[in-house]
């Protein structure tokens, strides 16, 4: 098995003496993806955050590509994207504008034909010369997921993709899922229930007032190419 | 480069569009001269040098603060700021890319200020305004370093914008000094050589303000 390019040592975060995530293990390796399922204030987001390096542990390791994620070099970060409940997106720019604008941070040169694939590929052609700030939630959502692809990560990080999402929405994301897992990427997703995408499989995760409770890697099946499960 | 020019490049775009800063600077600078024009004599004869190089460095410290708080909000929105610190932009280039757009966003609202400096002061579009245009670029440049720094540490805190005054003010006071007694002198027909010790501490406070902003915003944006 190929190493872990998402881990997790020990990971314990405590704010203000109150502790959020308790000795938290995991690991995704290239081409696998963990589901981290669990209910508002769990843990989700915050586990999200210390992996993608924008806070730092209490205690343990949160880890990209083997080096500890708070310190990563600009060459390693280059390779991470990452989906929050906050779009990332700037209002007063239209959505052509807002990938622009990213791929030119991320250096992808030429990246015309690119953008206007991806705008197409989330179903927002039509919008593409529209402010983001005219947009409704699903479509900066959509958005979104074309501004964390567009640069094609290696780690892929999601806190709850599939909210605000309508059911077009959700088979796009798991459409999206699939290619970037064929293609090798480690994706660690969020959600408040476990969910079953045709053609993926999961290593299941439960966490529980900060604790990660053994992964589930029964692969899940459904008629749909996405349902709940449960 | 290319992560800093596309961060600069944003940034002015968006300000093309919306013109909120540039506007809100130009706005404040002209209530500030005119409220000191007023102060010091309604009649509106003044002709006093000084004075006028006062005035505008009133209007300078405000209009940058306003100017660096709007360069830094730009990136709260969405937690814009957070894909910034993600990305594989330098945190050294992303401080530099902040601080050219409020330096840029400051001069645009200088250059309105001090035409409006000359009206309201009864003096001359003539080669003295030439000798008080790098002390006024070393000034916003200064500035903005300082300014760019703490807005971005203000931005953090909850009524962060009542904090970034108390924090700039006192700390730009030596360069504030220096830039009035230069602006003064360059107003007053004075030769460079007579100011030249005032500009060497401008430099000098650009020079602690810039390195201390780049050493330092990398601590600044990362969250606990």
């Amino acid at each position: 098995m190929d190493a872990a390019l998402i881990e997790a040592r020990g990971l314990d975060k405590t704010f203000a003496a109150v502790p959020i995530l308790r000795g938290v293990n995991l690991a995704v390796a290239p081409g696998c993806a963990a589901m981290i399922i669990g209910r508002n204030g769990a843990g989700k987001s915050t586990l999200v955050r210390l992996l993608a390096g924008l806070s730092t542990p209490t205690a343990g390791e949160a880890l990209l590509f083997g080096l500890p994620s708070r310190t990563l070099e600009s060459s390693t970060r280059r390779r991470l994207a990452i989906v929050t409940h906050q779009s990332f997106l700037y209002p007063n720019l239209t959505a052509r504008e807002n990938l622009e604008f990213y791929a030119d941070l991320y250096g992808i040169g030429d990246a015309h034909a690119e953008i206007a694939q991806w705008i197409d590929r989330v179903g927002l052609a039509s919008a593409a010369n529209a402010r983001v700030r005219t947009f409704s939630r699903g479509m900066e959502q959509r958005l979104t997921l074309a501004r964390a692809l567009l640069t094609h990560p290696d780690v892929l990080l999601m806190d709850e993709p599939f909210a605000a999402l309508d059911a077009d929405g959700v088979a796009l994301v798991a459409s999206l899922l699939r290619d970037a897992i064929a293609r090798h990427c480690a994706i660690l997703l969020t959600a408040h229930q476990p969910l079953a995408i045709d053609g993926l499989t999961f290593d299941q995760y439960e966490i529980v007032r900060g604790r990660l409770l053994a992964p589930s890697a029964e692969p899940l099946s459904a008629s749909a190419s996405v349902r709940q499960v449960g | 480069m290319t992560g800093f020019v596309a961060v600069l490049r944003k940034d002015l775009r968006l300000e093309a569009r919306g013109g909120e800063s540039t506007i809100a600077l130009i706005a404040l600078s002209l209530l500030i001269l005119v409220v000191m024009v007023f102060a010091l004599d309604p009649a509106g004869g003044v002709r006093d040098a000084p004075t006028a190089a006062a005035a505008l460095w009133i209007a300078l410290i405000f209009a940058g603060m306003t100017g660096a708080t709007r360069v830094i909000l730009a990136e709260r929105d969405n937690g814009c700021l957070r894909a910034l610190v993600l990305s594989p932009l330098d945190r050294g280039a992303l401080y530099a890319a902040k601080l050219i757009a409020a330096f840029i966003f400051m001069v645009i609202a200088e250059v309105a200020a001090v035409v409006l400096m000359v009206l309201f002061f009864n003096l001359d579009f003539d080669s003295r305004l030439l000798r008080l245009a790098p002390i006024i670029a070393l000034g916003a440049l200064g500035f903005s370093a300082l300014s760019t720094l703490l807005a971005a540490i203000s931005g953090r805190i909850r009524a962060g914008d009542l904090l970034l005054p108390l924090l700039a003010v006192p700390m730009f006071v030596p360069a504030l000094i220096a830039g009035v007694k230069a602006s003064g002198a360059a107003l007053a027909g004075a030769p460079v050589s007579a100011f030249a010790q005032w500009l060497k501490i401008l430099i000098a406070f650009d020079v602690i303000f810039l390195g201390t902003g780049y050493l330092l915003f990398d601590h600044v944006i990362a969250e606990d």
